[in-house]
């Protein structure tokens, strides 16, 4: 029997005003509860737009998103408690400590007290940055910071996590972490949904890639499964270039 | 909603209490400004008016002319006669040389003889005055020969302000030739007019002796008739002279609240750059939540700078040897007026921040238009002073409602009535802004 569909998209359009051409064209792919799921795309395919529309902050010109079964265009409040963010900006204030980060943003999520606490040093000890959560941000590395990131977006034990480009520009140290934190929560049963431009990434850790261009799906399924169903492919990288093309997106 | 707004506030003065710059901002600039302002006005305002200006006096008549000027300044009150520097007595050169290095604005010199040639000249007019038949005809007077006063000023004086001093000056003099020509008079008429009066009566052969004509005396009161009185506008009610701490504390305050725009606005755009807006915009929380939760902050730091300035205006101005504030009879009134200067300050704050781009164009532009609307508003300069069309325009400026309703209160001894519409105007300015706000989120959001 298949896990229940955790994240549901269906014919999934976005026009941006001014624009004759969608950013986002008929996307439509299912993920199901405890799969790392990996967008790839080229730059502007759309990997972006589709991931602020499945986390409400745009609103889509037609189709559906469902997160656990909760239309996130009729019932968008509800449906921000199931999911976690880590947008491909730091999204933290630099001013403040990683500490004083996680405890604002749990605060936003609801979380108060000593379940607060908890999970704060929790999150932090995850991303590794147990020594220096009274920090402020803006000292840190380039691979705390992402860690950083990632951390505030798990601080409610979210059902699905959203990383968009979780591992740009930091260190084999970081990045190594950081995927072996996206195992470990995939093993905890959290589903993941994440773009990224590293393919070698993508094929270790993914359980379903989607590849896009302009818009649309070209190819879907286990890394494995489309590298083997293609000719002359023997990783993900040459598959991606045959799909999108070797001109430069710009 | 609540846990939004609350942890927002903390995290926002977190945020501001890490901004050493932007505190600068907010609290040290306003707090220089209205010391270094008020204690320069205080001199300026005391110059044209509050206190007698020094004007120095170089008395080469030594007689009565000298005398009756030091008199009649004296009790006009308006200016100050100095007529010794260093212990020697003040001379035209000196006067001169110490008007000139800007030591004093003013130097007044009676020339030598002055005093007894204006007398002269007055015997000479009262007797010309009375013709008979036989004089009637009589030579026109000569030219007059009193030597004048000179009066040598310092070039960067200002015109209202000479203007002020000399027509002082005039004033006095125009007394004291008042009263030279009523003493002529009464010292010229009687013996004149008795002359005549014999002259015109015939003789009779047989007569006893001669008609004796009685004495005549003429006695004129020179006090003034037509009297000036002086009142200020309050009804009878709470009177208080204005100083320039009443200006300045209310003045420079609202300037300083209405600064926060540039941090309010700019922690908008760094959130928008950074991503952490639509990170929030992910989670579930309000976006009123949101936006009240940083208004509440900004307004709470608009809150304390007004309670610093006040504390400076009332404490510290006097010790530094000024006029301090003194707060007026319905104190209390002035929490609303700030509560809703500050509403309006966030509130343009966050207009401006959802409005700009970047965070240059928000600081630029918060910036200037905060120095603009404070132009408008009377901060810098009061509007009856103002051109009638730029006093129409200062209408539009929200710091100009702040202003009129603190000096309502602080002035003009105002009530929460009387500073009602300023505090209704800087309300409904705070629901615009962010009415606009929403509507262009609200756009931006929809892509």
């Amino acid at each position: 029997m298949n896990p229940a569909p955790v994240l549901e998209v269906r014919r999934l359009v976005k026009r941006y005003r001014g624009s004759d051409v969608p950013a986002v064209d008929g996307l439509d792919f299912t993920v199901r509860e405890g799969e790392i799921f990996g967008l790839l795309g080229p730059n502007g395919a759309g990997k972006t737009t589709a991931i602020s529309i499945i986390c409400t902050v745009l609103r889509p010109t037609a189709g559906s998103v469902s997160i656990c079964s909760v239309d996130i265009s009729k019932n968008p409040s509800e449906a921000r408690k199931l999911f976690g963010l880590a947008p491909q900006e730091i999204a933290l204030y630099t001013t403040l400590t990683a500490r004083e980060n996680l405890r604002y943003f749990g605060r936003l999520y609801g979380l108060s007290g000593r379940n607060l606490s908890e999970r704060t040093e929790a999150c932090l000890a995850l991303a590794g940055l147990e020594g220096s959560g009274d920090k402020r941000v803006d000292t840190f590395s380039g691979g705390m910071k992402r860690r950083a990131n990632l951390a505030a977006a798990i601080l409610h034990a979210p059902r699905l996590l959203l990383l968009d480009e979780p591992t740009v520009g930091i260190d084999a140290q970081s990045r190594n972490m950081i995927l072996e934190n996206l195992s470990a929560l995939r093993k905890a049963g959290t589903t993941i949904v994440y773009t990224t431009h590293y393919m070698e990434e993508a094929e270790q850790i993914c359980d379903r890639v989607a590849v896009m261009d302009r818009g649309r799906i070209v190819a879907e399924g286990a890394p494995a499964d489309l590298i083997g169903e293609a000719e002359d492919c023997d990783n993900l990288e040459q598959l991606f270039l045959r799909l999108t093309g070797k001109q430069l997106r710009d | 909603m609540m846990r939004t707004i609350i942890a927002t506030i903390l995290k926002e003065l977190l945020e501001l209490r890490r901004d050493r710059a932007g505190l600068m901002v907010l609290l040290v600039m306003p707090m220089a400004l209205v010391l270094i302002l008020s204690l320069v006005q205080d001199s300026v305002m005391q110059a044209t008016g509050e206190a007698p200006i020094k004007v120095l006096l170089a008395d080469n008549d030594n007689g009565f002319l000298g005398q009756a000027i030091r008199d009649r300044l004296r009790e006009a009150g308006g200016l100050e006669l100095v007529t010794s520097i260093n212990g020697s007595a003040v001379t035209e050169e000196t006067a001169r040389k110490a008007v000139a290095r800007g030591d004093f604005q003013f130097g007044v010199v009676i020339p030598k003889g002055s005093g007894e040639a204006l007398r002269r000249r007055m015997r000479t007019l009262a007797t010309a005055s009375l013709s008979t038949g036989k004089n009637a005809q009589a030579a026109p007077l000569e030219p007059s020969s009193v030597p004048g006063l000179a009066v040598h000023f310092d070039p960067a004086v200002q015109g209202a302000f000479r203007t002020a001093v000399i027509n002082a000056l005039r004033q006095v003099l125009l007394g004291i030739e008042m009263t030279e020509r009523a003493a002529a008079f009464s010292e010229t008429l009687p013996a004149e007019l008795k002359k005549i009066v014999g002259e015109s009566i015939p003789t009779w052969p047989g007569m006893s002796g001669a008609i004796t004509v009685p004495d005549i005396r003429f006695d004129m009161d020179t006090t003034p008739v037509l009297k000036l009185t002086e009142t200020v506008a309050l009804g009878g009610r709470y009177l208080k002279r204005p100083t320039a701490a009443q200006h300045n504390v209310p003045a420079w305050t609202l300037f300083g609240m209405f600064f926060i725009v540039v941090p309010l606005s700019g922690s908008l755009i760094r959130e928008r750059q950074s991503g952490t807006y639509r990170k929030l915009m992910a989670m579930p929380v309000s976006q009123t939540g949101l936006l009240a939760g940083k208004i509440v902050a900004y307004v709470i730091v608009c809150i304390a700078q007004f309670a610093l300035m006040l504390a400076v205006g009332v404490w510290l101005l006097p010790l530094l040897g000024t006029s301090g504030l003194v707060p007026g009879r319905e104190f209390l009134v002035v929490a609303p007026i700030a509560l809703a200067a500050a509403l309006a300050a966030a509130g343009y704050g966050i207009m401006v921040g959802t409005l700009s781009r970047s965070y240059e164009q928000a600081s630029m532009f918060g910036a200037v238009s905060v120095v603009i609307a404070a132009a408008l508003g009377g901060i810098m300069v009061p509007v009856y002073v103002m051109p009638r069309i730029m006093q129409r325009i200062s209408t539009l400026s929200p710091l100009a409602w702040g202003l009129n309703g603190f000096q309502d209160v602080f002035v003009r001894g105002g009530s929460l009535g009387s500073a009602g519409a300023d505090i209704f105007r800087l309300l409904a300015f705070f629901a615009v802004t962010v009415i606009i706000s929403r509507i262009a989120i609200r756009g931006a959001d929809n892509g």
